[in-house]
């Protein structure tokens, strides 16, 4: 009985990817059920399930399969035991999930069950092959420099500015800049994203921007404008950091900055970008809007470097 | 006979296995498979109603099987021979034919497979008496008391020729002629003896015997009766159908000859047809040698354990009456645990259960024993491995 009590999550979990323990399940549950129900369970799959261990353990020694068998009882309250401490375990898990975004708890940055896609990694994702053989992106000149432009190290960030992934990560790029005080600086490059409306617009008004010396300003206006994008709006938040106006609209219309844009798209393209943001710490990779303490993680690794 | 080569023929035993559940079905040779495969790839049709190409050859085939049937148990004529679905249905056709009316009474062992026990039990309801012997103390027929089981109402005996359970093989020409003698007819339950040892039924007498082809090496599906001529004849049909008859109108029917008045409907071909290879098969290699290697190995089994006691053989001590069965409970454990252990430890392929002759446990208030059987692919290595498996389990 308490074998089947172990037995009915492991075959659940198991059967999730083999037919032959979605059988066993229900034989599992079946039996529960009957126990519970204080009728007699006559599957006898806790025989079966100790029959087996045994055997299995006989190859390794007879020796230890004679005590498992003799003492199953309290092997399998061990095994009970156990299980209601991974539930436990699930529990925090989940419970570090729901406070901290990952379920490892505030200071991990590892996999997490409960979100393993999830929105700490979510991104604006394009249909792409990512290369076999990637080249990783270097910092170029012509691109703004977030942060001190002395700082000792420079995370280079793939974003597009009607992306609200990206959006989402502004909040933790600043807090980055801030805490390492000078030691760390963003390079924001442009990554346009096909469906994404006005994603290359915005990215050539930000470099139009960044030619009348606006660029931060005009950087932030753009995501805090972002669900009301359009044409018209990316010259009005020109005109209210008072760009010259003229310049700004030729700038725009002419597309001057496209080969740059395109080339930052190429960049990511073939350092393996996924999506939008996409950050490069050193050679380190990090996808989606993560955590701070993911940032940190790697940030103080390189650092040490 | 050499194992070693033979045993390459069984493309199955490729596998890290050891296989002691022939008893319950047979592995099947290279040759049997590739002639039931060929059927379905080169000349799949009907035998008996079409006339192209592909019936001729359905029909030459079958007979072919048939012919090799015959010869296999040594009946006088190819049509002496009935195919089945299996030694059960086999069985249920003379249950339902024979024509046995209330009062009347059939004489059966104390060990029947449950398939040689419930269509009699079935005509228990109507009023056809069953009546068991019992055997001796060491699971062996009781010539006594089976002589004194008949009565002048005792139409029919139904034997099994070697045991299921225990291996035992009964004195079926013994029985034939006390039952004869008392005017009474003998159906044998060939299903263990046909696949393992030499059978003759015109030398044993007997009036109908059944077996399936599945424990013989041959496709599942295969069933065999064999009847006299003359026994065949008096019996009414049983199901009826397609080919089991010459004519009918909307009243009536004439009757076919032997055997296809038996045979209603289309018929198992492929399986049928790789019966025959299946005899040729049994044949090369000889029921002789088939026997005296399962004796080899169930001896080294018996002596392995003849003077452990914690295991009970089921039956008599010496393994020369068991053939390639051994079969055995262990004190203390339960008998799916035994089984349940070897296959974990070493795929050693068993069957632990009542093995369809819950009468006779349920009567000693067992649950079952644990069997192995052997057959002319197993060999000394696994008899060993089996041997010393086992005795790890035993000093639990
Ligand atoms: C002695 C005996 N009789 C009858 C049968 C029934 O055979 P089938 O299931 O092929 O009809 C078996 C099969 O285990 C048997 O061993």
């Amino acid at each position: 009985m308490v074998l089947c009590l172990v037995a009915l999550p492991v075959f659940a979990v198991l059967s999730i990817f083999s037919v032959k323990y979605r059988k066993l399940t229900k034989e599992a549950f079946d039996c529960l059920f009957k126990t519970v129900t204080f009728r007699k369970c006559r599957s006898g799959l806790d025989n079966r399930i100790r029959a087996v261990l045994t055997g299995r353990i006989i190859r390794l020694s007879p020796g230890i399969a004679k005590i498992f068998y003799k003492n199953y009882k309290i092997f399998s309250w061990v095994l009970f035991i156990l299980l209601v401490w991974s539930f436990y375990v699930s529990f925090i898990g989940i419970h570090n999930y729901i406070l901290y975004g990952n379920c490892n708890g505030p200071e991990s940055s590892g996999f997490c069950i409960f979100d393993p896609t999830g929105s700490n990694s979510r991104i604006s994702e394009i249909d792409y092959v990512i290369p076999a053989n990637i080249t990783y992106p270097v910092l170029e000149d012509d691109d703004p420099i977030i942060g001190d432009p002395k700082a000792e190290l420079t995370i280079i960030e793939f974003g597009c500015y009607t992306c609200p992934y990206t959006k989402n990560a502004e909040s933790t790029v600043q807090k980055i800049i801030d805490y390492y005080n000078g030691r760390v600086n963003v390079q924001f490059k442009t990554f346009v994203i096909p469906n994404h409306p006005f994603s290359t617009e915005s990215a050539l008004a930000a470099d139009c921007a960044l030619e009348q010396g606006k660029y931060y300003d005009y950087h932030k206006l753009l995501f805090d404008n972002q669900e009301k994008m359009n044409y018209d709006m990316l010259i009005s938040l020109a005109g209210s950091l008072g760009m010259n106006m003229t310049q700004f609209t030729n700038c725009l219309e002419d597309e001057k900055y496209k080969f740059e844009v395109q080339d930052d798209t190429f960049m990511g393209l073939e350092a393996g970008v996924p999506g939008t943001p996409t950050f490069f710490i050193g050679k380190s990779k990090v996808v989606g809007p993560k955590p701070f303490k993911t940032f940190k993680n790697i940030i103080d690794e390189e650092l040490k470097k | 006979m050499n194992v070693e080569k033979l045993r390459e023929d069984f493309p199955i035993l490729k596998k890290p296995i050891i296989y002691f559940d022939s008893a319950c079905m047979s592995l099947k040779p290279r040759q049997v498979i590739e002639k039931v495969s060929k059927y379905y790839t080169d000349y799949t049709a009907c035998a008996g109603r079409s006339s192209h190409k592909f019936a001729h050859e359905v029909e030459i085939q079958v007979a072919g099987t048939r012919k090799e049937v015959k010869c296999l148990i040594n009946a006088k004529r190819d049509s002496e021979i009935i195919f089945s679905k299996n030694t059960t249905e086999s069985i249920n056709l003379i249950a339902n034919s024979f024509g046995l009316k209330p009062g009347d009474e059939v004489i059966i062992s104390d060990k029947e497979h449950n398939s040689n026990l419930l269509p009699w039990l079935k005509l228990a309801k109507k009023g056809i008496k069953v009546v068991p012997v019992e055997s001796n103390e060491d699971n062996t027929f009781n010539i006594n008391n089976f002589e004194k089981a008949f009565t002048e109402n005792t139409k029919l005996v139904s034997v099994v020729h070697t045991s299921n359970m225990d291996g035992v093989t009964n004195p079926v020409k013994e029985i034939v002629k006390i039952a004869h003698n008392n005017n009474a007819a003998v159906l044998v339950d060939a299903a263990q003896s046909v696949p393992s040892k030499e059978v003759d039924v015109q030398s044993l007498g007997v009036d109908f015997l059944a077996f399936s082809g599945h424990k013989a090496l041959g496709p599942t599906g295969t069933g065999v009766l064999y009847g006299k001529k003359e026994m065949l004849e008096k019996l009414d049909q049983f199901l009826m159908g397609g080919e089991t008859v010459v004519d009918s109108t909307y009243t009536g029917y004439e009757p076919e000859e032997l055997p296809a008045r038996f045979e209603a409907g289309l018929q198992n071909y492929a399986g049928i047809i790789g019966l025959g290879e299946a005899c040729k098969y049994l044949k090369k290699v000889g029921l002789k040698n088939i026997s005296r290697h399962e004796f080899k190995l169930n001896k080294m089994l018996s002596e392995a354990f003849a003077d452990n006691e914690k295991i009970s053989i089921l039956g008599p001590k010496d393994p020369e009456q068991r053939a390639g069965i051994f079969s055995f409970i262990v004190s203390g454990m339960d008998i799916h645990d035994v089984s349940g252990m070897l296959s974990a430890s070493r795929n050693i392929m068993l069957r632990s259960g009542a093995h369809c002759v819950h009468s006779w446990f349920n009567k000693r208030g067992l649950k079952g024993s644990v069997r192995a059987s052997m057959y002319l692919y197993n060999t000394e290595e696994e008899a060993q491995a089996f041997i010393d498996e086992l005795n790890k389990i035993l000093k639990f």
